[in-house]
């Protein structure tokens, strides 16, 4: 197996990140390299040569440089995908300093912190392109999603500076953001939720809620040499959400 | 948790101005709204690491059927 190109990917348990990684594992010149906690969710992942399991835990974020040392010392990786990502309902009044925390290590500081390794030459190739999973919430609001929408809008500044920090080396730098897709995040934010109020959030999608496969179509043009001119974005693909 | 206790943090987070007793209908309150049904949900998931369902939210009456919700034994 000759492989060209290596990717890594968070969340690749779940939802969005384990569609993404389910595509690229057909080509077996690519080898995926998925972080996550929870390897039952991807039994059939991990039957393929090229896909590599990273068991660990994002809030851990101070061990991320550890396991870079550890698993992947001689990888250079040519993608990068943050997929990982909280989402919760708390009003301001109960969101103590610990609670915000958590949000913004999940959904922030773990892809800050996994980037800052793999930002190094060793760990990367020059013209490599990083990902990351913002969400329409990053630029719009909603009542409870403080810290969501705050750690989503937080991405997009990072991935601004980063995509100049990077542009020397021709390393792009791109935000996503998706409207309401069909993953296990939504499922259980409709459990929280009463009917009514569900029906009005797929109303809001004039064509839809989405499913993985739709992000994740953009995820590997995003990867891909055919995007090399972009860099530095926020591309948003919500069923026309967020134009109305 | 001591019911005395629930009575008093559901009271401070709602920022209630009225007393508070189990019989009170929380949906009759004026201060009930659906950002009052977040904070009730956000401070039940906290205390009790009970996750209220929206189906929840709409069946509950007074703080009674909330005590229920969440499970009597938890309450002395
Ligand atoms: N679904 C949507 O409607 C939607 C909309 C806009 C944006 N997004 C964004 O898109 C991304 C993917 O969403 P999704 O719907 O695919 O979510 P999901 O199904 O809930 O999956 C979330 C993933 O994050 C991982 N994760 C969470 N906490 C972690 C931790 N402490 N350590 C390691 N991994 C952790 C989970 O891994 P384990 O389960 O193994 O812990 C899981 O693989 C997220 O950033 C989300 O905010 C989603």
């Amino acid at each position: 197996m000759s492989i060209k190109k290596n990717i890594l990917i968070t969340g690749a348990t779940s939802g969005i990140g384990k569609a993404l990684a389910c595509l690229l594992v057909k080509d077996l010149n690519t080898c995926v390299y998925g972080i996550g906690r929870d390897e039952e969710k991807i039994q059939d992942l991990l039957g393929y040569e090229n896909f590599i399991f990273l068991k660990f835990d994002l809030f851990k974020v101070e061990e991320i440089e550890e396991l870079f040392k550890s698993s992947l010392g001689d990888i250079k990786f040519s993608g990068f995908v943050h997929c990982a990502g909280l989402e919760e309902t708390l009003p301001i009044g109960l969101y103590t300093v610990d609670r915000v925390q958590q949000v913004f290590t999940v959904n922030v500081f773990s892809a800050i912190e996994i980037v800052r390794n793999l930002s190094k030459k060793k760990y990367s190739l020059d013209q490599a392109s990083f990902i990351l999973l913002s969400s329409v919430m990053g630029e719009l609001g909603q009542p409870g999603k403080i810290g969501y929408c705050a750690s989503k809008s937080a991405l997009l500044g990072f991935a601004r500076s980063l995509a100049l920090e990077l542009a020397k080396r021709k390393i792009r730098v791109n935000c996503v953001s998706p409207g309401i897709v069909d993953t296990p995040l939504t499922q259980k934010l409709f459990q929280q939720i009463e009917e009514e109020n569900k029906s009005r959030i797929v109303g809001m999608h004039p064509i839809g809620i989405g499913e993985p496969n739709d992000v994740v179509y953009l995820i590997e043009y995003l990867l891909g040499d055919k995007s090399k001119w972009l860099t530095g974005q926020n591309i948003k693909i919500d069923g026309g959400y967020s134009i109305q | 948790m001591n019911t005395a206790k629930f009575l008093e943090l559901v009271r401070d987070e709602l920022e209630l101005d009225s007393d508070l007793h189990v019989s009170t209908n929380l949906k009759e309150l004026d201060e009930w709204d659906s950002m009052a049904a977040m904070v009730l949900i956000g401070l039940v998931s906290n205390e009790f690491d009970v996750n209220l369902t929206g189906d929840d939210i709409n069946s509950i009456t007074t703080v009674q059927s909330l005590i229920e919700k969440i499970g009597t034994e938890r309450f002395e």
